[in-house]
């Protein structure tokens, strides 16, 4: 075995540095990133550039999954069969709706243009597919294939077909990393569709519950009512499906009520989302370009380029 | 033993692409909360078996990997990675003088360090997770160690000759 003194001392500029010098070193760097990243977006770049060079590894780690579910497929006929038949049958029944729907539409936007209101219930959608949930079991987080070179922004909503299932949260040019209403750090504002009460849905940190906490006693809510957007705040579009109300419970003492609710999108099932672009995200989002475009600006005390 | 002599460092990557495969392979929920640290245990082996080529750096660089697949705060892996490789280096001695599968009872700590570096950072960044099952990913690396460790000590053995 070596003498173990010389070999931890790398030279630097004629002194040799201790490991105990490195570690401190490494501390101070780390917990400076750290605060920068939680502050700022400076970041960012770093942050894609690497996570573009990573991409092999998680495609490659995602392929086993993949390809049980490619030979799963390929193998029962019989299952895609009764699938088919089933989803043709969905689409019969949901065309029927459609054309109630559109007849809908049209009276809505008549009645709205009779009340001069701007908001339109045209919505573009993308669909997207989901290329990694987070290894992390406390942190509900999935990648998408689609980046801001389609256009995705940070903020915009993510739904599924029974409802909405989060928010991105990072965008790089192809893929993004989106955040779902059930991570423990998450909120959404919500508004009782029965009741039109608003208030906050927190994640929880278990895939199928949310909690209502700040909900007074005398709210007038009750198991399965159905929470949907309330379109507050400005990230989501308003009017989609959140949750079903489980459990309300209250205890004698408490000032709020304890509410849970049971997301009605499928978090952890499916492979496709839906991205929203509504006309009011897209405003939204333009303005947070343009203040971004502006701050640097502002920082350096230069004058704005007036045209 | 291999530690007076230089591993390739393409070896070393090849070892961390495979244990980062082995992270980041999709698992049911319950499982992925035992899934141990098998990517921290690679990186710490290496500071363990190859104290000339891969310090504390090259673990922190292995860490802020792991952040930028995470998403978690920038440094947050690095530094918890660091701290456990110092805790190695300061008593890799010790360790030399027991054969790979005795040297999960002394890693034990280290592994808690570094679950412990974590749980910090996410509680300071609040995204606390503070449930008991948190820290069983310390008992499963500490489980898979000897294995692990062995395997990686052998592919090391016959590339050296």
């Amino acid at each position: 075995m070596r003498g173990l003194a010389e070999d931890d001392k790398t030279p630097f500029l004629g002194r040799r540095i201790t490991p105990g010098i490195r570690i401190v070193a490494i501390a101070v760097i780390s917990i400076i990133l750290m605060m920068v990243d939680h502050a700022s977006t400076s970041l960012t770049p770093v942050r894609s550039t690497l996570a573009v060079a990573t991409q092999p590894i998680q495609m490659i780690a995602e392929m086993p999954g993949e390809v049980a579910h490619y030979l799963g497929r390929y193998f029962d006929r019989g299952q895609l069969i009764t699938e088919n038949e089933a989803l043709e049958q969905k689409v019969l029944l949901l065309q029927a709706r459609l054309q109630r729907l559109a007849s809908l539409q049209a009276e809505n936007e008549r009645i709205r243009a009779l009340l001069a209101s701007a908001s339109s219930l045209d919505q573009n959608v993308l669909i997207a597919r989901i290329l990694s949930v987070s290894p992390d079991p406390y942190r509900h987080y999935i990648k998408l294939n689609k980046g801001s070179s389609d256009g995705v922004f940070v903020g915009q909503a993510l739904v599924d077909a029974n409802g909405i299932m989060g928010q991105i949260t990072d965008v790089t040019p192809l893929d993004s990393r989106a955040i779902l209403i059930t991570d423990a750090n998450h909120g959404i504002p919500v508004e009782i569709n029965r009741t039109g009460l608003q208030t906050i849905a927190q994640g929880s940190g278990k895939t199928d519950e949310l909690r209502l906490p700040f909900l007074a006693n005398n709210s007038d809510i009750r198991a399965d009512d159905l929470l949907v957007t309330s379109g507050l705040g400005g990230r989501y579009p308003a009017g989609y499906p959140v949750a079903h109300v489980t459990s309300v419970v209250h205890q004698p003492g408490d000032e709020f009520l304890d509410v849970v609710a049971n997301p009605t999108a499928h978090l952890n099932r499916g492979r496709e989302v839906l991205l929203v672009w509504t006309s009011n995200t897209e405003a939204q989002a333009r303005e947070d370009a343009v203040a971004s475009e502006a701050q640097p600006q502002g920082e350096t005390g230069a004058e704005p380029t007036a045209p | 033993m291999i530690i007076e002599r230089r591993v390739s460092g393409l070896l070393i990557l090849a070892t961390l692409g495979a244990a980062l495969f082995l992270a980041l392979l999709p698992l049911p929920d319950a499982l992925s909360a035992i899934r141990p640290a098998i990517y921290a245990a690679t990186v710490l082996f290496w500071v363990l078996m190859q104290p000339m080529s891969f310090g504390l750096i090259a673990a922190w660089c292995c860490g802020i990997l792991i952040d930028v697949i995470y998403g978690t705060p920038f440094g947050e892996h690095g530094l918890a990675l660091a701290v456990a490789g110092y805790a190695v280096i300061r008593m890799r001695e010790l360790l030399w003088t027991f054969p790979v599968w005795q040297q999960s009872v002394l890693l034990l700590p280290v592994f808690v360090l570094y679950e412990f570096v974590l749980f910090w950072i996410d509680g300071v960044a609040g995204a606390e997770v503070n449930q008991w099952w948190r820290w069983l990913p310390v008992l499963t690396t500490a489980v898979i160690w000897p294995f692990w460790a062995s395997i990686l000590e052998r592919i090391a053995e016959f590339e050296v000759g």
